[in-house]
């Protein structure tokens, strides 16, 4: 059912392009530019996770934020050149079960980041001084978020050694 | 170097209890991923303080900022170590390749611009009065650390792309980048 659709991609210019061309920028550099997004939307993330459970306690919370374009960034960086990976290897990521959980954990985890940002908002912002400690619930998300990091990079790497087809013709 | 070189690949050997641990089934992915977490541990603690010290969350004192980086030490610890453990066990992937000679360059400048940043900038940066911008010298430290780490990152991602192969004829470069 999906094999015509594997098949039309994996004939088109681009992923031919980021499969064969010789060049450093097409497959190594789209590569290496996915693990630079990662490093900063996982590692920022992490970082405003750890300062909820604790560490680095007297960086204000709420001025945490100032860091999440960034974070957003690593982010779409990581959606532009998982795209364009995709876009080279259909069959190896969409036939591969692992590719879809390691989705599943990205989103996970992206949406914590936009919640907990949320609820760090409502924070009333009329007592200067007044710095409330991160309640149980975003103890909790900070938790899951580091869990799902952990899971999405474990889940990424294992994608170069669980795949059952490489392309549609081997 | 190429005599020192080779003698490490054959002083390594690839025999070491820890290279047998590595070629048991997914040993080897699971390290790797352990690689990638310490990676991120290390770019979001260090990096969120590099970007600190260039001017982002200007509202928060830079020694607050400066707590996240022990956990960018426990991610650099975790990374020699893992690193370590694929050099031991396939030696000459590593030491005849120049993406690693690379990585292993810019880890150095990484280090030392660090320690830069402690010998001339650490007591204007948290000086008794708490500054909003950090000292301009401060700030090419900052970037420069962001610059090398990244480096050390496309680096790494670069070395399975330029894996040895046999030598052919005399070698005149610096550096052995072939199996001899």
């Amino acid at each position: 059912m999906l094999d015509p659709l594997l098949i039309w991609l994996e004939s088109t210019a681009l992923s031919q392009w980021v499969v064969a061309s010789p060049s450093l920028l097409a497959f190594p550099g789209i590569l290496a530019l996915h693990a630079i997004g990662m490093a900063f939307a996982a590692g920022l993330s992490a970082m405003f996770d750890l300062r909820i459970l604790g560490a680095a306690r007297s960086v204000p919370l709420a001025e945490f934020e100032r860091y999440l374009p960034v974070l957003w960034l690593g982010f779409w960086v990581n959606a532009v050149s998982g795209v364009l990976l995709l876009v080279g290897y259909p069959t190896k990521a969409l036939t591969n079960p692992v590719f879809y959980l390691k989705l599943l954990l990205i989103g996970v985890a992206m949406t914590l980041v936009a919640r907990t940002r949320r609820e760090l908002a409502e924070v009333p912002a009329d007592q200067p001084g007044f710095m409330p400690g991160p309640s149980s619930r975003l103890r909790r998300m900070a938790i899951v978020s580091l869990v799902c990091w952990t899971g999405a990079i474990t889940a990424g790497r294992l994608l170069a050694y669980t795949y059952t087809r490489l392309t549609q013709y081997e | 170097m190429h005599t020192l070189q080779v003698w490490l690949v054959s002083a390594i050997g690839g025999e070491s209890a820890i290279a047998e641990f590595m070629r048991t089934a997914w040993a080897w992915p699971i390290v790797e991923s352990l690689h990638f977490i310490g990676l991120c541990m290390l770019v979001g603690a260090i990096g969120a303080f590099d970007l600190r010290l260039l001017g982002v969350a200007r509202r928060v004192p830079i020694e607050a900022v400066h707590r996240l980086v022990p956990w960018g030490i426990l991610g650099f610890v975790l990374n020699v170590t893992t690193g370590t453990m694929f050099v031991l066990t396939e030696p000459d992937q590593y030491i005849y390749n120049p993406a690693f000679h690379l990585k292993l360059a810019f880890i150095l400048i990484a280090g030392v611009n660090a320690n830069l940043f402690y010998l001339t900038s650490f007591r204007q940066a948290f000086g008794p009065t708490p500054r909003l911008d950090a000292p301009r010298r401060a700030k090419i430290i900052a970037a420069v650390s962001l610059c090398a780490w990244m480096t050390v990152i496309v680096s790494g991602r670069m070395i399975t792309f330029f894996r040895p192969g046999p030598c052919f004829g005399e070698q005149t470069s610096l550096l052995l980048t072939c199996d001899p």
